[in-house]
């Protein structure tokens, strides 16, 4: 395969009122050279490199803090990956779980935008070895 | 600049250093290759038996290959970091980075290298989210 080859997902936040089914036609109408799919969490881009890196800017726009993107290692529609032929997805759980944390992310990116200060988040504590035991005897009486 | 991730196929990371202007050293990038040429044909493997070779130079003989596999992966990634930024308590369980071990000897080689480094837990809410990505933007900026 072509090495100038690239593939994206982009994800939409959950958080977003746009569709995958409307960043697929607005991709359509932009006319670069890349093919695109509808998925359950946004679009798959594949195209020349310079090409997707423009639809993806092109993207951005119509969200910024809410559309996110990565590449994938697998081409479109490839037999090992793609679900129509059975393929296995093993990276899936790991996206869903990333999708998931998108709205949280966004919180993140208006707050950058804004230039505000974070507040200091509370420190991660260990659970007491009380809370520990009742847990355990409520599972193992 | 280069920035390594970890985990390596994080979307948010990825997203978040493209967006501040970096390129971030990804598992995608590294796997595009090998998938794309025709020896490898059946997933899940995603490596060729000289890689495992190859990770030798990452891990010794007596680590396992599956460790030794994903070096192969990671390790050139590492050699080619200009800085890292690594995201703890990842849900490890799931999808195709599932052995902690080779993440905690990435790490390792990582820290090894004395590039800078920004460690970061998953956020669990919005206030640890917020902190989160100024936290990578000045780290970002900062490296320019």
């Amino acid at each position: 395969m072509d090495s100038n080859i690239e593939t994206r997902l982009i994800f939409i936040a959950p958080t977003s009122d746009l569709t995958p089914d409307r960043i697929a036609r607005f991709v359509h109408n932009l006319g670069n050279e890349v093919t695109v799919k509808e998925t359950c969490y946004g679009v798959v881009l594949q195209g020349p490199r310079d090409a997707v890196k423009r639809t993806l800017d092109e993207v951005r726009k119509m969200d910024p803090n809410r559309i996110f993107s990565k590449i994938r290692a697998f081409p479109m529609g490839d037999l090992r990956r793609c679900r129509a032929h059975h393929g296995s997805r093993p990276g899936f759980a790991q996206l869903e779980k990333e999708w998931k944390d998108l709205c949280l992310v966004e919180q993140g990116l208006i707050c950058v935008e804004k230039g505000e200060k974070p507040p200091a988040p509370k420190k991660r504590q260990k659970i007491p070895v009380n809370d520990l035991k009742k847990l355990i005897d409520e599972v193992s009486p | 600049m280069k920035i390594f991730i970890m985990p390596p196929n994080s979307l948010i990371l990825f997203d978040l250093v493209e967006r501040f202007g970096h390129e971030p050293l990804s598992l995608m990038k590294a796997l595009r290759d090998r998938v794309t040429s025709n020896e490898i044909e059946a997933p899940p493997l995603n490596v060729t038996v000289d890689d495992v070779k190859l990770g030798l130079k990452y891990a010794g003989i007596e680590i396992p290959s599956g460790i030794r596999g994903r070096l192969a992966i990671y390790g050139p990634l590492i050699d080619q970091a200009e800085a890292a930024i690594f995201m703890e308590d990842a849900p490890y369980s799931f999808g195709c980075v599932g052995c902690q071990r080779t993440n905690e000897l990435a790490k390792l080689l990582v820290r090894k290298r004395k590039v800078p480094i920004l460690s970061l837990d998953y956020p669990s809410n919005e206030d640890e989210a917020k902190d989160m990505v100024v936290r990578v933007k000045e780290f970002l900026e900062g490296l320019k």
